[in-house]
């Protein structure tokens, strides 16, 4: 529900994403967060929501 | 006092030079929403509004203000402080909410604490008001010394005659900016205008319709802290949101606060804040002097009506109508200004 | 209309009279002739302040949670959309059936109050208002004023789900057609397929003029924490600044806190004085929950736990 709101809102398809990974699957957590990076590193930065503050 | 006359077709003429020269903050429309917001040029400037949804105090007292940036250095402190303000322009602000301004300046330029950011603003900026050419059902200026075509406040008042604006100098300041711009600030017709504009005040003058009579309500205040009034329906229907805070032309209630962006550096920030939430008088040690909707809606209307006159002698309503017309539940001032009148005449 | 304002009265004066009730929350005549302001009445003296007509747009369940814990009975009126809210707090033990005595009333459309004011004669007085099935007839003392409802009534009564409550102690009015939208979700859609640069466009133009006043939070009558997690300064989750970031994440936060509890009554839209459409942000929510849940509008049907607040073996699971 949260991904879909997310990229509703306008963040990019990917940038956010949630999975079920229990403390015993160490090579799917693997997996998971070697696609999420590739993933995060095509899309460039993040434009969205960035803090202007200082 | 002295009086120009400029034509309407020329007004983009001189926003653009305005924009070029200065900071030039002028109404805005946004969707359906009139704001404030710097422009660079005439064109983005919109004039046929009756009042905007939000006051253009934010010019002054902004939103979201830096005080300062910090940084860590070893065992000391280094602060900077932002750059003071830049050279600007308010073009086309209400006299309601120009004289809201002039209310404001006793609490940040007080005698013994002055607000640096404030006033380095209001030192920096040359208020350019326009009259109003429409009086809606929620404006009741009138009631706090207030008008459609009254120039207190401001620098320059245009007033819109016909294909013409008839306008008055009423400071050295407003006097400056019209003769930088003297081609476009003519000197003649000016008397011929005068009349008008006399005339068009007493013609919207008549076009109130909200009756607000304050006899009686300023001693039942100041004599009653306790009335059973402030338990009644109004504190009960509000919800505590803080929108007519927000909206309001006279509210100035802020919050500071630290905001680190590692773990040493950050920046202290003054942003605006609304008595009407619980937390805004709550104390570290979890006392609250105002733990109720009824403590929060009497002080705002105490503030409102008593509280600023006493402390500046001066008004703390400008009957701009703002909070009547963006209240959730329809809380409205002027109806608990008629109310307590009654309940000054029972008492 | 009129009748109903007779029977609404002579209703509440009963309950009050005989003391079924302490006190009944009801629409009485605003400051303006196109608004309503809601009232608290606690004698069988004070229910001629009662009224109703299509300037009622206020959801009066808001105020229950205010009076969970006082001595005596409630009651309440409320129109369709509000008598979701009122299923929803009871089936989030908000407070107990037993305190509450609803007077439903079905609800042909509310209108928006500032575009009715903009075409009448500023401090006309209203006398009488009806409805004529297509449009409002509003009568007032400086003249007769016709108002169609596609033009003029609320964006969220054009697709109203419920006219008739959901629950009621007490009705009171003629029941009303129910109509099914095939384009309940237009809005939505329209809005999804845009591609995500337009998406950021369009929501970022919404959120810089959002002034964090927190009425949509505020109005929400299923927003029921105590202390809200935007209150908080320890730890700071959203400061007081009004940036893009900061409004951002409050309005997608606030979207997700009440998802599969927020009823669709509208007042988050209504209520804002920035006029950001909020109800596109949580209606989307509403039509995932329609999507991967098969779940009906929360309140709509009493009983129904809350789809994020339960679990069943053919939910969605994507996330594996």
């Amino acid at each position: 529900m949260l991904k879909r709101l997310l990229e509703y809102v306008g963040f990019e398809p990917g940038r956010f994403q949630a999975r079920w990974i229990s403390g015993s699957e160490g090579a799917k957590f693997t997996s998971t967060i070697k696609d999420l990076t590739e993933k995060i590193k095509s899309l460039g930065p993040n434009k969205k929501m960035r803090d202007d503050i200082l | 006092m002295e009086a120009r006359v400029v034509n309407k077709g020329q007004l983009p003429e001189l926003l653009d030079k305005l924009a070029k020269d200065y900071d030039l903050i002028a109404p805005v429309q946004e969707e359906t929403v009139v704001l404030f917001r710097k422009i660079s040029g005439g064109k983005d400037a919109f004039l046929e509004y009756t009042n905007s949804d939000v006051s253009p105090k934010g010019c002054f007292l902004p939103q979201n203000e830096k005080t300062f940036n910090y940084t860590y250095t070893g065992d000391s402190i280094e602060i900077n402080k932002p750059e003071g303000a830049q050279k600007a322009v308010l073009f086309g602000a209400r006299p309601c909410d120009i004289k809201a301004i002039t209310t404001l300046d006793p609490v940040f330029e007080g005698e013994k604490f002055g607000d640096e950011y404030y006033s380095s603003k209001r030192e920096n900026t040359v208020i350019i008001g326009l009259s109003c050419s429409k009086v809606l059902s929620t404006c009741f200026c009138y009631a706090f010394e207030g008008g459609p075509c009254d120039g207190t406040g401001s620098d320059l008042l245009f007033t819109e005659i016909g294909d013409k604006y008839y306008v008055e100098v009423n400071t050295e300041k407003g006097k400056a900016l019209a003769d930088a711009y003297s081609q476009i600030f003519s000197s003649q017709g000016a008397d011929q205008l005068a009349k008008d504009k006399e005339e068009l005040a007493k013609k919207l003058a008549g076009e109130f319709v909200r009756k607000v009579d304050l006899t009686g309500v300023k001693e039942l205040l100041d004599n009653n802290f306790e009335l059973a009034f402030w338990s009644g329906d109004e504190q009960k229907k509000c919800i505590g949101c803080g929108t007519c805070t927000y909206v309001c032309p006279t509210c100035h209630c802020f919050d500071i606060f630290d905001y680190p962006t590692g773990d040493f550096d950050g920046a202290r920030l003054r942003c605006w804040d609304s008595c009407m939430y619980p937390e805004y008088t709550l104390m570290a040690g979890g006392h609250n002097p105002r733990p109720s909707r009824k403590e929060r809606v009497r002080n705002r209307f105490m503030h409102k009506l008593k509280y600023h006159l006493d402390r500046y002698n001066m008004v703390g309503c400008v009957g701009c109508g703002r909070c009547v017309r963006k209240c959730p539940v329809n809380i409205d001032i002027t109806k608990i200004i008629n109310d307590l009148k009654e309940v000054a005449q029972n008492a | 209309m009129m009748d109903v304002i007779q029977q609404l009265r002579e209703q509440a004066k009963k309950l009050l009279e005989e003391k079924k009730v302490d006190l009944v929350i009801g629409f009485g005549q605003g400051t303006e002739l196109a608004r309503t302001t809601p009232v608290f009445i606690d004698s069988p003296e004070g229910v001629s302040k009662l009224t109703w007509g299509p300037f009622c747009a206020n959801n009066l369940a808001k105020y229950l949670t205010d009076y969970k814990n006082a001595p005596g009975n409630i009651a309440v009126v409320v129109k369709g959309c509000d008598s979701r809210s009122v299923i929803r707090l009871l089936d989030d033990n908000q407070i107990s059936r037993d305190k509450v005595v609803v007077i439903g009333v079905p609800c042909p459309g509310q209108l928006e109050w500032q575009k009715v004011a903009a075409e009448v004669k500023p401090g006309a007085v209203l006398k009488e208002t009806a409805d004529n099935g297509e449009s409002f007839s509003v009568k007032t003392d400086a003249g007769d004023y016709s108002f169609n409802k596609k033009d003029y009534m609320l964006h969220r009564c054009l697709v109203c789900e419920n006219p008739n409550p959901v629950v009621a102690d007490i009705t009171i009015g003629k029941e009303l057609p129910v109509k099914t939208y095939e384009e309940r979700f237009a809005e939505v859609s329209e809005l999804e397929q845009m591609n995500t640069e337009d998406k950021n466009a369009y929501w970022d133009k919404q959120f810089s003029r959002c002034l964090r006043c927190y009425a949509c939070r505020n109005v929400c009558s299923v927003c029921t924490c105590q202390i809200c997690v935007f209150d908080q300064m320890l730890p700071m989750w959203v400061s007081k600044r009004t940036n893009l970031s900061e409004n951002t994440m409050f309005h997608i936060t606030r979207a997700f806190h009440v998802a599969g509890r927020c009823v669709d009554c509208g007042e988050c839209d209504r209520v804002c004085p920035m006029d950001i459409p909020l109800r596109k942000l949580n209606q989307k929510i509403h039509k995932d929950l329609g999507d991967l849940f098969d779940s009906p509008t929360p309140g709509s049907k009493p009983g129904i736990p809350s789809a994020l607040g339960e679990f069943s073996p053919g939910d969605p699971e994507e996330f594996m």
